[in-house]
Order: structure tokens, then sequence, then C-alpha cells
């Protein structure tokens, strides 16, 4: 027996003889079957979750309005980063890792590409971040989860607080009372607070959106009355209203619209502005904005 | 222990053939080992493992490990790339448990890979004057990183094909295209001048 034979019988005997000396038997094939739908399962939560975190991106996008950030912020890359839906990104992106992970330690999970599967994970999140978007399901996550981690605030919450600045010029809140004749409404800001709003300076467009009620964004002037800190209501004179209409969000999140008698016919809304609204800042942009058709 | 063989239960059966036969009567895996352990062995001298006995270890616990998991192979893959997986993967975890840097030894091969390199490059009848010795070849694989000796290996002194690389580097074909490509460019920068420019 030459060198080569000799360890052909060394391997296969010894090999042999451990399999019978342990008693050893194939590993069941459900073991693996199981084991392989198990990743396939993984992989697949994570692309579902991936699509939560996307539609959960869209409310956030359709819901940060850039249009009037030149009002909220100083710039428009200070409004980018706080208003950039990051972090739900970032869930995203961790998401489809974590989906790729999973898949490739499928049967045939190496065959396939990072760049197919990422993209592959990426358009099923789309499509179905899009859908569950569409019922509503991102207002609803971003809402729910929004509370639990300390570095994130629902875009509910952050576009509250930007609007709650009355010394900035920035008001938001629910109308909730309108004169007769539109040149004064009631206004109950996001932190409960009233407020007479003075709306002598606005016009049709601002008219229009006071007498639709709901919740609406006031840029304007805090006015000084003199009266103490705990006064149940403060002055604001108004000079532009945007309406805040939420989009794919859940359906009570917002109060519904103020049935409101007034018609913007009663009053002639005058198209020039006092000094007061035009020294405010943007005040050309805003009025742009609102001509445009907001 | 003497196994006794009998040809017409083993040697003209499919590998396939063979794993359903195994999973019934374990002797019959013998005949898969006696089918590849000298390919085997053969591959784990040039994925750089040095010495006899280790590679013997690794090749007798490759196989037991193979025997164990008979049930997840996958009969829509080559037997063949499943075993060499299995052999890869143990000798990857037995460099990495002794922190052993693979020694590559060349026999009498490596033909392919050279032809394979001057194939490639353009002046060839200047080429046709350089005669490469095993030496400064394996010195030059020597100088490559793991990864891209794993695929020079299987590609020119196993001969396996794009797929079945695929399958035993649990990679994407692509990736092996590429992995071959830069594996090439690698050790043509790293052989003697004479031979590479």
């Amino acid at each position: 027996m030459n060198t080569n034979n000799h360890n052909k019988a060394h391997i296969a005997e010894r090999v042999f003889d451990y399999i019978k000396n342990e008693h050893l038997v194939p590993r069941p094939r459900w073991e693996f079957v199981i084991k392989n739908y198990f990743f396939w399962l993984l992989g697949a939560l994570a692309v579902a979750f991936g699509a939560l975190a996307c539609s959960a991106t869209f409310f956030e996008i359709a819901n940060v309005d850039w249009r009037l950030s030149a009002a909220t912020h100083t710039t428009f890359f200070s409004f980018f980063l706080a208003a950039a839906p990051f972090v739900w990104i970032g869930t995203l992106a961790l998401f489809i890792c974590i989906g790729y992970i999973n898949i490739r330690r499928t049967n045939h999970g190496y065959r396939y590409s990072l760049p197919i599967i990422a993209l592959g994970a990426v358009l099923t999140s789309l499509t179905l971040g899009t859908g569950l978007y569409a019922i509503g399901f991102g207002g609803r996550i971003d809402e729910a989860i929004g509370d639990h981690p300390p570095f994130y605030r629902p875009v509910l919450v952050q576009q509250q607080s930007w609007w709650l600045a009355p010394e900035k010029g920035l008001l938001g809140g629910e109308v909730i009372n309108v004169a007769s004749d539109l040149a004064s409404f009631t206004l109950r800001d996001f932190s409960g607070h009233m407020w007479e709003i003075d709306g002598s300076d606005l016009r049709n467009p601002d008219l229009t959106t006071i007498a639709r009620g709901g919740i609406v964004r006031v840029v304007g002037l805090p006015v000084q009355t003199g009266t103490s800190a705990s006064a149940t209501s403060s002055s604001f004179h108004a000079c532009f209203v945007f309406p805040w209409n939420f989009r794919g969000g859940p359906k009570n999140g917002l109060p519904p619209p103020l049935a409101v008698v007034a018609s913007t016919s009663k009053r002639d809304a005058t198209t020039t502005q006092s000094d007061l609204c035009k020294n405010i800042r943007p005040y050309q942009q805003l009025r742009d904005i609102e001509d445009s058709g907001f | 222990m003497t196994l006794e063989m009998h040809p017409r239960q083993g040697d003209d059966a499919s590998d396939e053939e063979i794993v359903r036969r195994t999973l019934l009567d374990k002797e019959a895996f013998v005949f898969l080992i006696k089918r590849y352990e000298a390919k085997l062995m053969r591959y784990l001298e040039r994925l750089g493992v040095g010495l006899l006995e280790d590679r013997e270890d690794i090749l007798q616990n490759a196989f037991i490990k193979a025997y164990k998991n008979l049930n997840s192979f996958d009969p829509t893959l080559a037997f063949s790339s499943w075993m060499y997986r299995i052999v890869h993967n143990e000798a990857m975890s037995f460099f990495r448990a002794k922190h052993a840097r693979p020694q590559v030894v060349l026999n009498e091969e490596g033909e392919a890979l050279i032809t394979e390199l001057q194939d490639e490059t353009a002046d060839t009848s200047l080429l046709a004057e350089t005669r490469l010795s095993q030496k400064e070849l394996t010195k030059a694989l020597e100088t490559l990183s793991q990864s891209y000796r794993d695929a020079l290996t299987l590609r020119f002194f196993e001969n396996r094909s794009y797929a079945e690389m695929s399958d035993i580097l649990q990679v994407p074909v692509g990736t092996v295209s590429t992995l071959l490509y830069r594996a090439k460019h690698a050790l043509r920068d790293a052989l003697p001048k004479t031979f590479s420019s």
C-alpha cells in the first residue's frame, strides 16, 4: 500500500469509526427547513418594519412645510437639519441592513448581491410604506413611537413648538371664534392659551383661511396690552394666516373645521397692509407664498 | 477496522445518490469520503495548510460536519461545491484558531494561472521569453490577501467554474468575477517586473 492509499484508508476509517462510536446521526431535515424559513421571516419582518419607517418618513416630509421655513428658521440649512426625517431614514437603513443580513443567511441568500437585496428591500419598503402612509399609518407611527426615544419628537409636536413662539411673531392653534366682520378672531394655541387676534391687516386669502377654521398658523406681532402674565388671553396682530392641513395623519388628530358663518364678502379686505406688517420678516416672501395660493 | 468497498454500490453512483443512500445507511458515506479525500487534501494544501497532520484533522472534521449536516445539502448544488465549502470554512477556522498564516506551496502547478496572466498582457512575444519560476509565483501569491488567493486557487488550481466558486465561497457570481479580476491584477503587480511590465 502506498502512502496515498494508506492516507485514504486512514481518514475514511477515522471518520467512519467516529461516526459509529459516537452514534452520530444526521440532523433532521426539518431543523434546516425551519432555520431557513426563520431567516426569511426575519428578513421579511425587517422589510416590513422598513415600510413602517418609510410611511413615517413620508408623513414627516408631507407635513413639514418648507415654504414657511423662512418664517420659522433663520436659514434653510437650519430648517433642513431640524425638519429632515433623519431618524426615520436611519431606521429604514437599519432595517434594510438587518433584512440583508438575514436574507444572506438563507440557503441561497449568498447568491444575491448587496445592491440587489438593498434595491429589492428599498422598493418593497417604499411600495408598502406608500400604502401605509395613504391609509394614515405614517402619522400613527410618528405619534406612537415619537414620544419614546429621548432624541426624537413627533413631527406634529416639533412643528407646534415652532409655532408657539409669539415673541418671534409665530403663533399656531385652533380658531375657535370669528367676529362676523372678520376683523378679529379668537385662537387657542397649542398650550391651551387663548389669543385675541387682530385681523385688520389681513387680506382675502387670510380671511378665507380663518373662515374655514381649524388649525391655522399666524405670522404677525404680539401686542403689548399691559396686562399681567396670568391674564386669560393675550393679543396678537395678524399679518398672514396660513392653513395647517396635516396629510396622511390620523383622522382624529386634528379638530374638525369650525362652522363659521362669516363670509369674506362681508369685509372689503385691503390689498395693502400697514407698516406694522411690512416690517415683519420675511414680508415679501410670505406675501408671494400667499398670493401663489397656499 | 477495515472497510470493505463494494464498487457496484458506490463507484458508479452519483454523489447525490450516495447522499440519499447515506441517510439510510451510514456506511455509504465512506464512498463519498473515498471519492473526495484526495482532491480535498490537495485543496487544503493549496489553501496553505502546510502540515499533513493538520490537513488530515481538518478533513476529518469536515467530513464529520458534512455527515451531521447531510440533510442540509441542497441537491440543486453540486455535492462537490458543498463539500469544498465545508472544507474551505474549516480551513479558515483553523487559520483563525491557530493564528496561523497560510503557507503557499506550489508543486508542478500554476501553469493555468501563468497562462491566464500572459494572455491578458499585450506583448506576448516578449513574455514568451520570460519564464516564471514556481518560486517567484509562490512568493507573489504569498503577498496576496486570503480572499484573492482563495479565488485564484479555486479557479486556476481546482478548475472551478464561476457558479461553483460562488457556491463554495458563498458570494454572488458578480463578486467572484470582481474578486478574480482584482486578484489577477494584484498578482501581476506582485510578480517580478520582467514578467508584469
